[in-house]
């Protein structure tokens, strides 16, 4: 049983990481492309991704509080 | 004197949190006094922050609700600073009394539904009443579960994520620490320097967007 659960947080860190990953870089290669077409918006543009890059992280941040929550049953 | 705190039942992040609200206070009072027209020392530099802040979240809420909740976000968005800052104090974690706050849901959380009954406030406020909740049947009238449902994950998920990362990063450090004592958990630190400015803009960013989204209704009635 504490295989499984050993397994369980592993695997949940593992997969929301890969997730937020693709979803981050995303975001960051479009903020990176509308800041070198037009640098005066530059920092419109920082805001913006940095509030996305946020939104994203706290879903694999969620994941991140049940790994702890199962590694403390193991 | 801290183990008698201890003994109340106050754990390290409420005392720490209690002594950065004191210095707070206190470094608001001291520059509030003997204010000059035109201002230097103190008072320059905590008008220069204050000014700051309101011009970056009047691009957020436009200028007359920034000006109005500029007390919660820019309250919000230093405290929490501070609290995130003072885990990478040295001795923060081992000395008795000196310990991040926001490393426990509890301090969070608390933030969190304070800023929930605010944009709840806020929003009855701006449309005059109890019809501030017809909002939730906006688009399509059955589409108010779902909007009911986002409106009460908006606490959990800012409470979740401020307290995940500073969390997640003080485990790391640790880890790290375990496994090469010098050089490496320095790292995570630097890092650390910059998960929590990010967090605490979040934090007080999303506050504002919250508000700003709760009291729009009072710039339609205004446009009609």
């Amino acid at each position: 049983m504490t295989g499984l659960i050993a397994v369980a947080a592993a695997l949940a860190i593992g997969i929301a990481a890969f997730g937020s990953a693709l979803g981050q870089g995303n975001v960051a290669s479009k903020a990176l492309e509308g800041m070198a077409r037009q640098p005066e918006a530059a920092g419109m543009l920082r805001t913006n991704m940095i509030l996305a890059l946020a939104f994203i992280e706290s879903l694999s941040i969620y994941a991140l509080v049940i790994a702890f929550l199962l590694a403390a049953k193991i | 004197m801290i183990s008698a705190l201890h003994n109340i039942g106050m754990t390290d992040g409420m005392i720490t949190s209690s002594v950065i609200t004191i210095v707070l206070c206190i470094l608001a009072i001291v520059a509030g006094r003997h204010l000059r027209i035109v201002p230097s020392g103190l008072q320059n530099a905590v008008e220069m922050a204050v000014e700051g802040l309101l011009n970056f979240f009047s691009d957020i809420m436009g200028r007359k609700l920034a000006r109005q909740y500029l007390p919660l976000v820019g309250t919000l968005f230093i405290y929490i600073l501070c609290c995130n800052y003072s885990g990478l104090l040295p001795g923060a974690g081992e000395i008795n009394g000196l310990s991040a706050p926001t490393n426990s849901i509890n301090c969070t959380a608390a933030m969190a539904i304070t800023v929930f009954i605010m944009t709840q406030v806020a929003g009855i406020k701006a449309a005059r009443g109890p019809k501030y909740y017809l909002h939730l049947f906006k688009p399509v009238a059955f589409i108010a579960p779902l909007m009911a449902i986002e409106m009460l994950v908006r606490p959990l998920s800012l409470s979740l994520r401020l307290y995940g990362n500073v969390l997640g990063e003080e485990t790391a450090t640790h880890v790290f620490f375990q496994l090469i004592p010098i050089g490496v958990p320095v790292i995570m630190q630097a890092l650390s320097i910059l998960m929590g400015l990010i967090q605490a803009l979040v934090f007080s960013l999303l506050t504002a967007i919250y508000l700003s989204e709760a009291c729009e209704t009072e710039e339609l009635e205004a446009h009609e």
